[in-house]
């Protein structure tokens, strides 16, 4: 019996003004997978995760994300997508000046009605899949700090606690590691890869070293000029396939630092979901 | 280097022009230095009878202003979110900001003016004044925090699955209420000084007895009032400061 599908993608296309940013012919992703997305800057890696978040529309072909059909019109529905997805940032993007468990919290609001989280009613469920998350990630005496004053590998594990308190099937984590240093990055790659184990999520991940992705991901799928150039097994993917895949960059070999970076001015609301493609996706 | 002569040029004539138009003139101000201390010397000795008109009317002026301060800032916060240009539509926060910026340029005076003519006079007055230069100011202030705000981690916020209210509330608001109290504070610093003025106009305060007194040429008592005015708007400074220093 072949496991159950939870990202099925045919001929989508995603343009930022009338340039195609990204163009994927046919993606099928299964539920647990492990999947490892490579590229050079500018490759499309972060669009791709941004189309199955729903902020980019892809103009035409077929998108289906735990069966939800793209474009998701319906508010309900939208908000259902999205606390399905959790998302990890390359800068956390927590609320600094609230605490760490008020941050994990906002994994919760889209179980909490309005008038609850305004009064600041919490379920006794919700603070157990609080209290649960933040073991996870193994941040219990840090709790009442505020997350502004955590260091940026405990700030990538609150991200990580908010992305499970929303109880996600899927992990998109958008470069998780490339703003801390090698040694945290491997702590944190391991408890993303644990935690996904764990609960049984299916993870897809932007990375901009390949040895990373060799070593945690049991697929990789190489983008280069906003289409997959090559999809396989991580073992299966060899020097030479790497060299190629970063051959036009320009840099003697050496993979380019800071990739994508949402521009501040991008931010449109609350008519989101019809928003431009962010630059340098 | 041309371009620098006719600068230099172009502002000296400028300056001249000013001078010449305010009929600025040294000598006149050398002479006037005597009455200048005669003008000091007739507030003194200070005359304390006054106190209890003192008290009353800093009171009253301390109440125009917190209820002034209250009522502007009831409107700016949430125009002030509404003329945000990343928030809302252009059809939205233009308008908002062309209201915004029409109500901060009538002169405060001409605001208490206008309203002392509508509702009479007394504190009332200084009271929707001072409302509604606030809301001009502050509301400007308070869009552009709010345009400077981070969106990242609002859309990450976005991405559990929050609503837009609850965004506001868990991730907006956190982020700017802090520098929204120090406006705040300012503001409150701000119309506490102006607020010692409206009674120019007949709208209340320390400044009507100030100004009563020195139409009757009671110069020792109005003196007591114009040091309550500047230890008043010290205080409110004092105050303003101590809450941006614990803030910021």
């Amino acid at each position: 019996m072949s496991k159950e599908m939870v990202i099925q993608i045919e001929n989508a296309r995603v343009e930022m003004g009338s340039r195609t940013i990204l163009s994927v012919d046919h993606l099928e992703i299964s539920r647990g997978e492990r999947v490892a997305v490579i590229g050079n800057s500018g490759s499309g890696k972060t669009t791709l995760m941004r189309m199955l978040k729903g902020y980019v529309p892809c103009l035409e072909g077929k998108v289906v994300v735990m069966g939800d059909v793209f474009p998701i019109r319906d508010p309900q529905k939208m908000k259902n997508h999205h606390r399905h997805i959790g998302m990890i940032h390359q800068h956390f993007d927590l609320i600094g000046r609230e605490t760490v468990w008020q941050n994990v919290y906002h994994g919760r609001l889209g179980y909490v009605s309005l008038l609850k989280s305004v009064f600041g009613v919490c379920s006794e469920r919700d603070l157990q899949i609080c209290a649960q998350a933040i073991h996870e990630v193994h941040l219990e005496g840090k709790q009442r700090r505020f997350a502004r004053t955590l260091s940026g590998g405990e700030q990538q594990r609150v991200a990580i606690a908010r992305a499970l308190a929303q109880e996600p099937t899927i992990l998109l984590a958008d470069e998780p590691v490339s703003s801390l240093d090698p040694a945290l990055a491997e702590d944190i790659m391991d408890l993303l890869v644990s935690v996904c184990d764990a609960y049984d999520l299916t993870l897809m991940m932007s990375l901009h070293l390949p040895e990373l992705a060799r070593r945690y991901a049991d697929r990789i799928l190489a983008l280069k000029n906003g289409e997959i150039m090559w999809d396989g097994s991580s073992d299966s993917l060899s020097n030479d396939r790497i060299c190629e895949i970063y051959e036009f960059m320009g840099t003697n070999g050496v993979v380019n630092g800071n990739g994508t970076r949402a521009s501040r001015s991008a931010f449109t609301w609350p008519y989101g979901w019809q928003g431009q493609p962010l630059p340098g996706g | 280097m041309a371009g620098k002569v006719s600068l230099f040029l172009a502002v000296s004539a400028l300056l001249f022009w000013s001078f010449q138009g305010s009929e600025f003139s040294p000598g006149q101000f050398w002479r006037g230095i005597p009455q200048l201390f005669h003008f000091f010397g007739r507030m003194t000795p200070p005359d304390w009878s006054v106190w209890d008109v003192l008290l009353t009317s800093a009171i009253e002026t301390l109440q125009t202003t917190i209820a002034g301060t209250f009522l502007g800032a009831l409107f700016a916060y949430p125009l002030g979110v509404l003329a945000a240009s990343n928030w809302t539509p252009i059809w939205v926060h233009l308008p908002i900001k062309a209201f915004m910026a029409f109500v901060r340029s009538i002169p405060l005076l001409l605001l208490a003016l206008l309203f002392v003519s509508a509702v009479g006079l007394g504190p009332f007055p200084g009271v929707l004044a001072l409302a509604v230069h606030s809301v001009g100011v502050l509301g400007r202030f308070v869009a552009e925090e709010i345009e400077a705000t981070d969106p990242k981690p609002l859309l990450a916020l976005q991405g559990t699955g929050a609503s837009s209210l609850q965004i506001i509330q868990h991730g907006l608001i956190p982020q700017v209420l802090p520098q929204m109290v120090a406006h705040l504070a300012i503001r409150f610093e701000m119309n506490l000084r102006d607020s010692t003025i409206l009674g120019l106009v007949g709208a209340g305060g320390l400044g009507f007895y100030v100004f009563l007194y020195v139409k009757q040429f009671q110069w020792q008592k109005s003196g007591v009032l114009v040091l309550a005015i500047i230890a008043l708007v010290f205080a409110g400074e004092f105050a303003a400061w101590q809450v941006r220093k614990r803030l910021i």
